[in-house]
């Protein structure tokens, strides 16, 4: 990194090693970048700092579902229209923003911060497992949807949940897998395709 | 090099992912021929990507591969076996990865080991058609065995001395049981029982489908996989992540399934 901020002068060196931290930015992206800044407006330029600064002072995790969220709870916890007897568990926040799109869910969420991954050495006390565990032995909660991604990692980590909740007494369900719109048969997976098989329906 | 095709077609199992970038994932295979090899398959995390599901981790696949500057390109999947069992069944899913941890952590890039191949899909085989899980001790030895590091058990690993029927050191550092007199040498380790002594010599070159049937209790089951993780640690000089991660699901799981005593699994 040294060589691509030698001889720059000190604020800009700061900023170009602040760039390269960022990931998939390398030392001439991070240069690139810092002199893009420096030719920028100065309402631009704060607008971009405090930008920043905001959302790590003004962003938290919902102390119910684990969101992030401006405020605790966040909207979808304290909108009380929604049904907190049942709700939908996902990987990352921004799956919420997908379930939410579809405008079919209206319960509460969780969001687990991750999935378990053993190659890696991520457990469960890597996820926001335990939340969700005090949510539902609270015993408002009749349903969980697991709503994983159908991969390796996805599935276990929804049979995990399930495992752990059964003795609860609670309904655990789990997204239907199966083809995806606009797929083409002939590369469809074994496995997918024996899913959609197994869960065909009447027209 | 102009006579290197471009792209060359292999069949291997799925050992891991990693995801990088928006939609890109990097796949780590280990194939008969060629080994263990990483390659990139773009878009592969898009609902709509062909191949998408042949490249899940735990699948065998064909696959065909164009060379790229830094990273080989996966261009086609296609599944052959999907080991569906060992996705939806948790304890066996754990098995299986663990086995494909340790081919991860034990081969080098690029360099096939006779018979490895062969004896990973021998496990992916049994764990699919529900025997019983402590064949993956069987794995480890076997494994072991094809690396160099067979454990010397028929006599003393020091001195070569015929072993009593009794309980007998057991060292990583040795490599293998070790009689009495040499014990002072043989740094640390763990007294194995001689019923342990004599499932260890078994597990050594029988088929892991034998070895599955062979009743193996719960204190027994213990005794060889404590044994057994600590000539891997000695060897791969760290701690595989996957027994954590076994542990943690026999906690959650209590009663629901252990090695001693596997319930049948015919799910194809």
């Amino acid at each position: 990194m040294a060589e691509s901020t030698a001889g720059a002068p000190e604020p800009i060196a700061r900023l170009i090693e602040a760039f390269h931290k960022l990931p998939g930015i390398g030392p001439k992206s991070a240069q690139r970048l810092a002199y893009h800044i420096l030719r920028t407006s100065e309402q631009d330029a704060v607008a971009l700092a405090t930008a920043i600064q905001d959302v790590k002072q003004r962003i938290v995790l919902c102390s119910v579902c684990m969101n992030i969220t401006e405020s605790d709870p966040c909207a979808l916890c304290g909108d009380a229209r929604r049904d907190p007897t049942i709700i939908c568990v996902v990987e990352q926040p921004l799956d919420i923003l997908a379930v939410e799109r579809t405008g079919a869910f209206r319960g509460r969420y969780h969001v687990l911060h991750g999935v378990l991954n053993p190659m890696d050495g991520i457990g469960p006390e890597d996820l926001r497992v335990r939340e969700l565990l005090s949510r539902v032995q609270s015993g408002e909660v009749k349903e969980v949807i697991m709503a994983t991604n159908s991969s390796l990692e996805g599935e276990a980590t929804s049979m995990y949940v399930q495992r752990l909740l059964s003795p609860l007494g609670v309904r655990v369900t789990r997204l239907a897998r199966g083809l995806p719109t606009g797929a083409d048969l002939e590369y469809t997976d074994d496995v997918t395709l024996s899913r959609a098989l197994e869960g065909r329906q009447d027209f | 090099m102009p006579d290197r095709p471009r792209v060359y077609k292999t069949e291997g199992v799925i050992l891991r992912r990693r995801n990088v970038g928006e939609a890109d994932s990097i796949f780590t295979v280990y194939s008969d021929d060629l080994g263990k090899f990483d390659a990139v398959a773009r878009g592969v995390r898009k609902a709509r990507s062909r191949m998408r599901g042949h490249l899940e981790p735990l699948t065998r696949s064909r696959l065909l591969i164009a060379r790229g500057r830094s990273l080989d390109v996966f261009t086609q999947a296609e599944t052959v076996t999907p080991y569906r069992a060992l996705r939806e069944d948790f304890e066996r899913s754990a098995a299986a990865l663990y086995c494909a941890e340790l081919v991860d952590r034990f081969a080098a890039e690029h360099a096939p080991h006779d018979g490895l191949f062969a004896l990973l899909i021998e496990a992916f085989d049994a764990l699919q058609e529900g025997m019983a899980m402590h064949l993956t001790r069987a794995f480890e030895l076997q494994l072991l065995g094809m690396m160099g590091y067979e454990l010397q058990l028929d006599g003393c690993a020091l001195c070569g001395a015929k072993l009593p029927e009794e309980d007998t050191l057991l060292s990583p550092m040795a490599g293998g049981l070790v009689c009495r007199r040499c014990r002072g040498m043989a740094g640390a380790g763990r007294i194995v029982s001689v019923r342990a002594m004599k499932v260890l010599r078994y597990g050594r070159s029988v088929d892991l489908a034998s070895f599955a049937a062979i009743r193996v209790d719960e204190a027994l089951g213990h005794e060889l996989q404590a044994a057994l993780a600590d000539c891997i640690r000695y060897v791969l000089e760290r701690e595989p992540n996957l027994p954590r991660y076994i542990d943690e699901i026999r906690r959650v799981t209590g009663e629901h399934g252990t090695d001693a005593h596997a319930v049948p699994y015919n799910h194809q």
